[in-house]
């Protein structure tokens, strides 16, 4: 069964049965994460980089900022059993318009929240398709952690 | 040159504005107009009343009590946005199949268009615009195009890909290289066809190059900036992904700054289901 993770919105299972899918990223960044013993895999689906822009919205929704929904994607997979060392992390997303740069560039500065958590936290990227202009899909199936990249036009492919 | 004769002959497959739609048009336009001239040109279409009670009762507004007439809904939304709906509520015929050159599943087209007249309206309460259903149908209808280009652009999809992949076009300047016209030329000359104001015309034109923008008219960089936040939020979003140009002069023409354009994501963000209600209400998928 497919679960639609949605803007700003994150999943967790261990269930055999379940895929779990992210639909149309721009220039926000889909992130997998999957344990292979446990079989524990999730993905965020954050769209701004740090919540502080609104606080209000980050305490309701926390999955919608980088700096917030990361650490909870791990800690909501630990809670069903994956272990940190074990985890494969995919990290897809933060698509730019042609031209668009300095803070403006929300794709990138989306990217560079994730480098900067995950720089601090000794987290490794075991593979990641970020920038360029293109629109992306992703899924990952939790009975066998296969993750699948759609660009859009493109095509499909196992990362 | 006979290719592009025979996709402008296509505008003819569209299903047109209704005379009632073109006069809400026509008339919202008028500053002086009143809730019971809008109520004198939709009362005698049962469909577009009860059409436009459905989606204001949706939980987009959020509305404590329950509206069961266009008074009221004037009274609760003001004119301007209840204008703004009943011509929603006769827009999603056409945008709603799927659109497969832009690898557009059934709806997606609709709801990006939805999406970004809602943004478009907001942005432009936010400037105290004074032209809010002008800008709210030009951003609504700004992809008509896409609806006849899309079987051309499945057609030559790998040549318009390498050209903005290798040669830095935009999706849009692709288009014209390799079909001879782009989607928003296309859904001028719809515009033209379904005698819609030059303004709106122009908007839908330039809708991907605001450059063209007069200095005093903020009507297209709010929509090009509406654009650009469906763009990277990813609403309905397809194979020309975000291969357009940014004008950061537009935006900052338009005082938004950074952190402006986040929270207007943020909030955008906030309304999603609100909006997929909407979408359902409206017929679009």
């Amino acid at each position: 069964m497919e679960i639609v993770v949605g803007v700003g919105d994150m999943k967790v299972s261990n269930d055999p049965e379940i895929v779990l899918a992210t639909y149309s990223l721009g220039s926000c960044i889909g992130l997998t994460i999957f344990d292979p013993l446990s079989k524990v895999g999730g993905i965020l689906h954050y769209m701004l980089p740090e919540s502080k822009i609104d606080s209000v919205k980050a305490k309701k929704n926390p999955y919608m900022f980088g700096d917030t929904g990361i650490p909870l994607l791990f800690k909501e997979s630990y809670k069903l059993g994956a272990n940190k060392n074990r985890l494969k992390v995919k990290v897809v997303g933060g698509a730019q318009i042609l031209d668009q740069n300095g803070l403006f560039n929300i794709g990138k500065i989306n990217y560079l929240i994730l480098r900067k958590l995950f720089w601090k936290n000794n987290v490794m990227i075991d593979f990641e398709d970020v920038g360029g202009n293109v629109n992306r899909t992703l899924k990952l199936e939790i009975n066998s952690g296969k993750t699948i990249l759609k660009v859009s036009g493109v095509g499909s492919s196992i990362i | 040159m006979r290719e592009i004769e025979e996709i402008i002959d296509q505008i003819d497959q569209l299903r047109p504005f209704s005379e009632v739609h073109n006069k809400i048009i026509e008339f919202s336009n008028n500053p002086n107009r009143s809730v019971a001239d809008l109520v004198a040109v939709i009362k005698f279409d049962q469909g577009i009343t009860a059409n436009l009670l459905r989606i204001c009762n949706s939980s987009y507004f959020g509305l404590r009590k329950k509206i069961s007439s266009v008074k009221q809904a004037v009274a609760y939304l003001g004119i301007e946005k209840v204008e703004n709906l009943v011509t929603m509520g006769n827009s999603a015929d056409n945008f709603r199949r799927a659109q497969e050159g832009y690898d557009l599943r059934e709806g997606d087209l609709w709801r990006y268009s939805v999406s970004s007249a809602l943004i478009a309206q907001d942005l432009a309460e936010k400037r105290h615009l004074n032209n809010i259903s002008l800008i709210f149908t030009s951003a609504l209808l700004k992809d008509i195009g896409k609806v006849i280009l899309h079987r051309y652009v499945k057609d030559s999809f790998e040549d318009i890909n390498s050209a903005v992949q290798n040669e830095g076009l935009t999706f849009k300047e692709a288009e014209e290289k390799v079909i001879g016209i782009h989607h928003a030329e296309l859904g001028a000359k719809v515009a033209e066809k379904w005698n819609f104001n030059p303004i709106m015309v122009g908007i839908i034109r330039n809708h991907h190059d605001p450059d063209k923008a007069l200095h005093n008219d903020l009507s297209l960089p709010i929509i090009y900036l509406a654009d650009s936040i469906c763009m990277m939020i990813g609403i309905g979003v397809g194979s020309d992904g975000l291969a357009y140009r940014y004008y950061q002069d537009i935006i900052d023409r338009l005082h938004f700054s950074d952190i402006d354009v986040q929270k207007a994501m943020a909030d955008f963000s906030g309304k999603l289901r609100g909006v997929e209600e909407m979408i359902t209400l409206s017929g679009g998928s």
